[in-house]
């Protein structure tokens, strides 16, 4: 809301900067966001006469001007506006004199013709982009006339904020009556006294209201002789400061008094009303109105229109129709001064999709007792400024006149919740200034009478904020910080996310962060038949958000493939998020998934990255992180299984088994997926439940001690068909082994002539140990040989020991 | 041979010494001098015709003596030089073989920053689902249906009348009705709004929120705890100032602004030349939440505040526009 400064000064004096002012505003709740200047003429320009115009010598465009602005003697100026005439009058900046925007006057030769000063067009002067000619003045104004005297003075223009629960602070009045309290200086009501000469308006008009509910109060007074014109200048300039047009003096009074009041209004052509009457009424079905912006808009039952005996003519609190509005012509004006019920006109406004200045102050709350003062305002400056005649009283259908009502406030409650000291005097003195009749008080406790139009203040917390804004939020005490431990209170499920964050980044792997929404059709390329369980935004902004994600992958191989076409041909992602899928109940379940996306060499270092990835590498690198990761949260029974997913190439994939429960799959990209973002080598992907993997983190393992004794290894080369399986040579391995076998581990695979066709060398470490003392060459060598037995008879394997 | 002779030769020695300049040389030296059959042994041959055999002997002493010292440091000098030369080759300028550091997100790096904080002055996190009722987004804090404040959030619907949390504040009335006072939690989590996405707004966020309920919990409470987690996020010396607000679920409320951490409260360009940014609001527990959870407001009060991470982050980091955030840019995430 714009509130300029001199208006507000009508009502409230207070003895404050600009700045001082709007700090106070803003730390009482009324934010102010902007102060400007608008309008008005720079100091320092004039109204000059032009004597005499001749053509520049050395240019075509200019004139060379002799000018009387008041000082005695002429000027010689250079002018270029194609306006310019001997004998007009118009605005002149003297040497010296500063233009908006920082632009000095001095005195300077144009093509070699000295100018001393400049005639202004209205964008130089700050007034409006206008730069077609000069700003032509009146030519009843003297040469030496300060413009500002003719235009006036600029006007300083606070924006604010007002919060919802303030209704009460969407006029002039309602942020004076705040002014005064903050200053602590009385508020200066605008003149409402009225002259009723025409006879009662009750002879003139009637007015019934079918749905008092909606319709609280419905005032309207008559006005007669009402001469339609131009409004005063200081009106239309205060309309403008506050961001309304100015169109006709009837209109502009019931916007002015709106911005003034708070109470919106509305004037009718009562010669427009059939039988010159008013019904507050629903719409009958199929009915319509032709609005003032020409729009013919159906009513739908629910909502309120303001009717003659006939046909609606406006809606209510929301817009006047075309057809019954304030024209040239206009002499007889009813005045609607009126209240409805806040969440009807919000209902219509959303519906109609029309958000006026009157429909957005009822849907905050206008207070029915403000009807009459702006019913009154407004008749009176229709008096004033448009000749009309009042008719007496007003025709005013208030079935049931809201009473104050008294809220009570302990001091000692005040006190705890604030966490301050004070007495019942001074809270006494705040409720004072803010309007706030205190009935009865004590040390215990004060009864306090709320007026009407704080429909925000109903109980005690309300009046302990009433308290502190005007008291001041900068003098609360400083206390102390103290930690306090609340017993059994407990964040092991954060900690465990926390903790794996830390060792996923500590592997190597960057964090990226993806919406949880997304276009459906990148769920569909990783997997369509999730399609049924997948949860839709009811209503979506556009159409890339959708859908709430069922996976984190797709966004995360998006991400690798986005980065890829900015020539980023390393990545290694990872993201933990939620996803959402519809439960057999209806209702969408959540889970926390851990999802990792690895593309180019990320396992390799150095000069050794500019080798090509082949498909095992990546496939290779992923299995390496998982069982790193697997090893540092201590994940108990976790199995891996071969598994094709929809979206993981054939063949090149495993699904993650733990105790029985499937938790996850990772593996190797579909390569028609990774084509849709032009990736032509392996993705590793992997998508996990991490509650899945956190489940052990916490819980106690038993400790071995280091080895006591030193350890014997055997090194032994397995000639095998091309076919065999590292996991097959272990299973044989360990199944014939002793218990000192402490591990086996692949250190060579080789393929080539020197093993022949269809063959291949596997090199395996096997490592003895024994708890009990050092194994001897003789128990070493007879441990492996019981194992090379069992490789060459099951696998079968011809063996090289080293 | 007399002394004089020895000691001339021994002279002549250390200078063929001190003139080696490399270590094959000074091995030629050593077994020039003192090998097997070097002058040495020869020498000491000569000790029987000697007249005083004492000086000759001290003398042949001194030969020793002085010869093998200086072949080894001779030696030494060589090797030391070699090995200069040998380190020419080591390139200390290839680029280095570790893998690549991975990094967390900002907004997770924040996240983690300020609940550390929290969790010192004793906060647990709690958490809360995406996916809420219209009760705990709304109702339950304070906000019925026809309540003016349901338009100022613009709220993405679920099937079913569900909806996706607009607020953090949504876990507060769940954290309650599961937990007797006192309560004291921080919620980080993702947050959603039908925002049209431009430099400043994101339909996908995060907040936290802050809660803490027991018996005398003050608004001076709330700012000095406050204060205390300014001046430990942004640098001692941040400060904090209230303004009255309005939010349903608390009363008093206000928005808290942090002095600016650039310059000090000065003005400059980042706290657009007010010294002040705004980071959150705040304010005590509406009795309206208290009575929603059944706890009872005349026994308990409490205060909440809740803050934009994306916000803070572009705040702290410097972040000129809150969708690189989700852009994933890989250089860009490197960079924190």
């Amino acid at each position: 809301m714009k509130i300029p400064l001199s208006w507000l000064k009508d009502y409230v004096d207070f003895d404050d900067t600009v700045e001082g002012l709007a700090d106070k505003l803003t730390f009482s709740g009324v934010e102010v966001e902007g102060i400007e200047q608008i309008g008005g003429a720079p100091a320092g320009v004039v109204v000059a006469e032009v004597r005499e115009v001749e053509k520049h010598p050395n240019a075509d465009k200019l004139n060379l001007c002799r000018v009387d602005f008041g000082g005695g003697e002429e000027l010689t100026v250079v002018c270029g506006a194609p306006n310019v005439e001997a004998g007009g009058k118009y605005p002149f900046a003297p040497l010296g004199t500063e233009l908006p925007g920082g632009f000095k006057i001095e005195k300077r030769k144009v093509r070699g013709v000295v100018s001393e000063g400049m005639l202004c067009a209205p964008d130089e002067l700050g007034l409006s982009g206008d730069h077609s000619g000069l700003l032509v003045l009146d030519a009843k104004w003297a040469p030496g006339t300060p413009l500002r005297a003719i235009l006036g003075e600029p006007e300083t223009v606070l924006e604010v904020e007002i919060t919802p629960n303030r209704p009460d602070e969407l006029s002039l009045l309602g942020i004076a009556r705040e002014v005064a309290a903050l200053y602590d200086v009385p508020l200066k009501m605008p003149d409402i006294s009225l002259v009723e000469s025409g006879p009662p308006a009750s002879g003139a008009t009637s007015v019934v209201v079918e749905d008092a509910v909606d319709c609280p109060r419905y005032s309207a007074r008559i006005l007669r002789n009402v001469q339609v014109g131009e409004s005063p200048d200081w009106m239309k300039r205060r309309l403008k400061a506050a961001g309304i047009r100015a169109i006709n003096n009837v209109v502009d009074i019931t916007n002015y008094v709106m911005l003034e009041c708070g109470q919106p209004l509305h004037a009718f052509d009562q010669k427009l009303l059939d039988e010159g009457r008013i019904v507050v009424r629903h719409p009958a079905a199929g009915e319509t109105i032709v609005t003032l912006d020409g729009v013919e808009r159906k009513l739908e039952p629910q909502m309120l229109v303001i009717c003659d005996a006939s046909k609606p003519m406006a809606i209510a609190g929301v817009m006047g129709g075309e057809f019954s509005g304030i024209h040239e012509g206009t002499t007889d004006v009813l005045l609607e001064s009126a209240t409805f019920r806040p969440a009807a006109i919000r209902a219509t406004s959303r519906q109609l999709g029309l958000l006026s200045e009157s429909a957005y102050r009822y849907m905050r709350g206008v207070d029915a007792q403000w009807a009459d003062l702006g019913s009154r305002r407004a008749a009176r400056l229709m008096c004033e400024l448009a000749g009309a005649t009042l008719y007496e009283g007003a025709v005013d259908v208030w079935p049931t006149p809201q009473a104050p009502w008294t809220v009570l406030c302990r001091p000692s409650r005040l006190e705890a919740v604030l966490g301050l000291s004070t007495t019942p005097e001074d809270i006494a003195r705040v409720f004072g200034l803010l309007g706030l009749r205190v009935l009865s008080s004590s040390a215990e406790r004060m009864e306090v009478e709320i007026p009407t139009f704080r429909g925000d203040l109903t109980r005690e917390a309300d009046l302990i904020e009433e308290y502190v804004r005007i008291y001041g939020l900068k003098r609360l005490p400083a206390v102390r910080p103290l930690a306090m431990v609340v017993e059994g209170a407990d964040d092991k499920p954060y900690q465990g996310q926390t903790w794996m964050r830390g060792l996923l980044s500590g592997l190597g792997l960057q964090e990226v962060m993806n919406y949880s929404f997304l276009a459906e059709g990148l769920l569909d390329l990783f997997d369509k038949e999730n399609a049924p369980d997948r949860v839709k935004l009811t209503n979506p902004l556009t159409a890339d958000h959708t859908v709430l994600r069922d996976a984190l992958l797709p966004q995360v191989v998006e991400n690798i493939g986005t980065n890829v076409s900015k020539q980023v041909e390393e990545t290694a992602f990872f993201e933990m998020g939620r996803v959402f899928r519809m439960g057999a109940d209806g209702v969408p379940a959540e889970e926390d998934h851990l999802a990792i996306g690895l593309m180019g060499p990320v396992g390799r270092s150095g000069l050794d990255k500019f080798r090509p990835v082949e498909a095992l590498d990546m496939f290779l690198w992923m299995k390496g992180l998982w069982m790193q990761l697997a090893a540092a949260l201590h994940v108990r029974g976790a199995s891996l299984r071969p598994a094709d997913r929809p979206w993981g190439e054939a063949g090149r994939g495993v699904e993650i088994v733990l105790e029985n429960r499937l938790v996850g799959w990772f593996g190797l990209l579909d390569p028609s997926i990774a084509r849709e973002w032009r990736i032509h080598q392996p993705v590793g992907v992997l998508e996990v439940a991490s509650a899945a993997l956190l489940k052990d983190v916490d819980s106690r393992r038993p400790l071995a001690p280091p080895p006591a004794f030193p350890c014997t290894r055997r090194d032994v080369a397995l000639i095998v068909g091309a076919d065999v399986r590292h996991e097959q040579v272990v299973k044989i391995a360990r199944q014939a082994a002793p218990p000192e076998l402490e591990r086996i581990e692949l250190f060579d695979i080789y393929q080539g002539k020197k093993v022949g066709e269809g063959r291949k060398s596997m090199a395996y470490a096997f490592t003895y140990r024994s708890s009990k003392g050092t194994l001897t060459d003789d128990e070493a060598n007879g441990f492996q040989t019981e194992i090379n037995n069992a490789l060459k008879t099951r696998l079968p394997a011809d063996i090289r020991e080293g | 041979m007399d002394v004089q002779e020895v000691d001339r030769l021994t002279e002549a020695a250390l200078a063929e010494i001190g003139a080696a300049q490399d270590l094959s040389v000074a091995e030629a030296l050593r077994v020039k001098y003192i090998g097997r059959n070097g002058l040495l042994p020869e020498l000491m041959k000569q000790m029987k015709d000697a007249m005083d055999k004492r000086a000759m002997g001290q003398a042949l002493n001194r030969f020793k003596v002085s010869v093998t010292d200086a072949l080894v440091e001779k030696k030494a000098q060589l090797e030391a030089a070699a090995k200069t030369i040998q380190a020419d080759a080591f390139d200390w300028s290839l680029p280095g073989r570790w893998a690549p550091r991975g990094r967390l997100h900002p907004v997770t790096q924040l996240i983690e920053r300020v609940c550390a904080l929290f969790r010192r002055m004793g906060f647990v996190v709690a958490d809360g689902p995406d996916v809420e009722t219209e009760y705990y987004n709304f109702d339950a804090l304070n906000t019925p249906a026809d309540h003016v404040s349901r338009d100022m959030q613009d709220t993405f619907y679920l099937p079913g009348g569900l909806l996706l949390r607009t607020q953090t504040s949504a876990v507060q009335a769940r954290y309650m009705q599961a937990h007797p006072p006192p309560v004291r939690i921080v919620c980080p989590g993702r947050c959603y709004r039908r925002d049209t996405t431009d430099a400043t707004h994101s339909a996908n966020f995060h907040q936290i929120e802050g809660l803490y309920v027991d018996e005398r919990v003050s608004l001076a409470d709330l700012k000095s705890d406050l204060d205390h987690f300014a001046g430990e996020l942004m640098g001692s010396g941040v400060k904090t100032r209230f303004r009255t607000h309005f939010f349903p679920f608390t009363e008093p409320s206000v928005e808290v602004d942090f002095s600016c951490h650039m310059c000090g409260g000065r003005g400059c360009r980042v706290c657009k030349h007010s010294g002040w940014i705004e980071i959150m609001g705040a304010g005590m527990v509406d009795p309206n939440v208290f009575k929603a959870v059944g706890y009872d407001p005349e026994k308990v009060t409490g205060y909440a505040f809740g803050m934009g991470i994306e916000r803070l982050a572009m705040i702290l980091f410097g972040i000129d526009d809150i969708r690189r955030l989700y852009e994933n840019d890989a250089r860009y995430l490197a960079q924190f």
